[in-house]
């Protein structure tokens, strides 16, 4: 599904050139949840950023669906973008002029999706978090994991194959960390590739597959074969 | 997508009031500065009769000595005197033409129930209120034999027939003119044109006359202009007659010529009779000159719009300029604090051209309801013109086409005020405001 192939970053300024990401190379496959994690300033996000579409990379492929990316005008990776990738976020990202059916709708109104079939799937999608009756709500209204389950129901609205998750769990207590974890997990089950970049080895553990960046490099690979309980899930041979 | 745009648009506007009041303050007083002058100059710049305006022709004729100079930049004369507008108008050809002059009256009713009032009035032919398309509310212009008569007969307008008589019917009845008494034969109704074409050498924009009679009671009643009389040369005038004899100018002429073939053919018979005149020994040189200038052309030639009513016009667009300018700042600093919101929508799915889009909706949105207050603030300023300035008070008003004109200037200027803001905007890198929401 998703295949970076020696993808490097630069950021180049007038004195100093800095490699965030270098000869990258990461196969993910349909329905995997991988967990990124890796030491502040490693490249992790820069990684999801370039996975996401959301900055350029300056050198190697990226293939996304058999669609080379680094061809595409920023209007095309717009659309593969929405039509394609989901985005939950550490700051969870609402917008606070809307509310929560109006934060869901938006990537929507971008697809270009009928207003009753959108009305359909945001209701579906706040459901789905526990959020169905609370659509009137503004963001500032609800507590840190409430408001990163609406980040959840918005990323889920579009039906994206791939989800990228950026400490998704990072400005949450352990017990709203423990819930979103849990429902990453059953949107993981019902279909959905998830990608996520998180500080904490315990969620990371959780995931069936790790990787881990240090500057800018992939510099380990952990794979936790077979396990469905995370309390017996070990590391495999790699 | 676009009934959305208007929604964020008009969100984004009331999340924050402050910014958004100036910034629509600004836009109208803007609009506002700028369509009052435009306004005038709009009013002044109109055909007055386009209708008919490249089918009225107003003649000139040189009949001035060698050496002699007067101020037009051809130096012929702006005006003709009494006998070759009388001659002329006694041509046969072409049908319809006209000689006038501005003169005056004290209006009364020779009783003590309405009190006098000083008018001016036109003493023309009957042929100007056809080839002027003056509309009548009650009667219609004196007849020829009237007017070949020397009748004591009156056009009056319903303004002076609402003070007269109450705006009732009024033909047939009789009103004084200084001490002459003289029959109504016909109301007419108010003028078109804001502009007196006719007549620009006795203020262009003064107000048409309320009184019209016919131009033979100039010799019958010895009448003398209330206008501008040009002369060239020394003459002994005494008395009317001398007055109606010499070489003065003081008479507008106008001529209907509906095709080329009658303009050129008129303009053959001007020379002839300009050499017939020459023969006659009332004026000595080598080349015949006339002038034959159609409405439009006359007006340029005459300058009615000066150029100080341009300058004005630039200024005032001037001041928009400085407005938009400001709201160019407001706007940026608006939108670049919304970068973040944009980082998130383009995370989302948004393409460029849509965030770009948005905000120049929003920015219309501005100019919308900065046009509409800009006319309220264009009203007061005409308002403020026409209590000021008297003769300004007919151009002193907005029609129908400055009034659509001020919301499509107001949002065009915001939209030209917006582009580079929303083009910033549109070109934030999703990536760097996502981890610092």
């Amino acid at each position: 599904m998703l295949s970076m192939k020696k993808v490097s970053k630069v950021y180049q300024t007038e004195m100093v050139q800095t490699h965030a990401l270098r000869d990258f190379d990461l196969q993910v496959n349909e329905g995997e949840f991988i967990a990124v994690t890796g030491p502040s300033g490693s490249g992790k996000t820069t990684f999801l950023n370039i996975a996401g579409m959301l900055e350029p990379f300056t050198g190697g492929q990226y293939m996304l669906d058999d669609v080379d990316v680094g061809s595409l005008s920023d209007n095309q990776r717009a659309d593969l973008r929405n039509q394609k990738i989901g985005f939950i976020f550490q700051g969870f990202n609402l917008i606070p002029d809307l509310n929560l059916y109006e934060n869901v709708e938006v990537p929507l109104r971008y697809r270009g999706v009928k207003a009753a079939e959108r009305k359909k799937r945001i209701e579906t999608c706040l459901e789905q978090v526990g959020l169905g009756s609370r659509a009137k709500h503004l963001p500032q209204q609800l507590s840190g994991g409430q408001q990163q389950r609406v980040a959840i129901a918005r990323a889920l609205a579009g039906e994206p194959r791939f989800l990228l998750a950026d400490e998704p769990t990072g400005n949450l207590d352990s017990l709203m960390a423990r819930q979103v974890m849990e429902l990453l997990e059953e949107i993981n089950a019902a279909g959905a590739t998830i990608v996520m970049v998180t500080h904490d080895p315990e969620l990371a553990r959780r995931a069936p597959r790790n990787i881990q960046i240090v500057d800018g490099q992939m510099a380990d690979f952990t794979l936790y074969q077979g396990a469905t309980d995370i309390e017996t899930r070990q590391p495999a041979e790699v | 997508m676009f009934v959305h745009y208007i929604d964020l648009g008009w969100r984004s506007l009331r999340r924050t009031p402050l910014v958004s009041v100036l910034m629509v303050l600004a836009i109208a007083m803007g609009i506002g500065i700028t369509m009052t002058s435009l306004s005038v100059y709009h009013m002044m710049s109109m055909d007055p009769i386009p209708q008919k305006s490249s089918r009225l022709f107003h003649p000139q004729l040189q009949t001035m000595d060698e050496g002699n100079d007067t101020w037009s930049i051809d130096n012929l004369p702006y005006q003709l005197t009494y006998q070759d507008a009388k001659n002329l108008a006694e041509a046969p050809f072409p049908k319809y033409k006209a000689a006038m002059l501005r003169s005056g009256f004290t209006v009364h009713m020779n009783s003590s129930d309405v009190r006098p009032f000083i008018e001016s009035a036109r003493i023309t032919h009957r042929d100007f209120f056809t080839m002027f398309d003056t509309q009548f509310q009650y009667g219609g212009p004196w007849t020829a034999e009237q007017a070949a008569a020397a009748s004591q007969v009156v056009v009056i307008s319903a303004e002076i027939n609402e003070k007269l008589f109450g705006g009732k019917n009024s033909v047939g009845k009789q009103i004084y003119l200084d001490d002459t008494h003289f029959q109504i034969v016909g109301v007419t109704l108010p003028w078109d044109a804001h502009l007196k074409f006719y007549d620009v050498n006795n203020g262009a924009f003064n107000s048409h006359e309320n009184v019209y009679i016919p131009f033979s009671l100039v010799a019958a009643m010895d009448l003398d202009t209330w206008g501008n009389t040009n002369g060239w040369k020394f003459e002994n005038i005494n008395t009317m007659k001398e007055k109606r004899q010499g070489e003065e100018f003081w008479l507008q002429f106008w001529v209907q010529l509906d095709n080329e073939a009658d303009v050129q053919r008129y303009g053959e018979y001007l020379m002839n009779y300009m050499a017939q005149q020459k023969e006659t020994g009332r004026f000595n040189r080598e080349q015949l000159e006339f002038g034959l200038r159609n409405v439009n052309e006359l007006m340029d030639y005459r300058n009615v719009v000066s150029e100080e009513n341009e300058v004005l016009v630039a200024l005032s667009f001037m001041f928009l300029a400085v407005c938009l300018a400001n709201i160019l700042g407001l706007l940026l600093a608006k939108f670049m604090r919304r970068a973040p919101e944009v980082g998130v929508r383009r995370a989302l799915g948004a393409s460029k051209r849509q965030v770009f889009l948005q905000h120049i909706v929003e920015v219309s949105m501005l100019g919308l309801v900065g046009g509409v207050l800009g006319i309220v603030i264009a009203q007061l300023g005409l308002w403020g013109v026409r209590v000021t300035q008297e003769y300004y008070s007919s151009l002193a008003t907005m029609d129908w086409t400055m009034l659509l004109a001020a919301p499509v200037i107001a949002i065009s200027a915001c939209i030209l005020a917006g582009i580079y803001p929303a083009w910033l905007v549109c070109r934030t890198a999703p990536a760097t405001y996502l981890k610092t929401q």
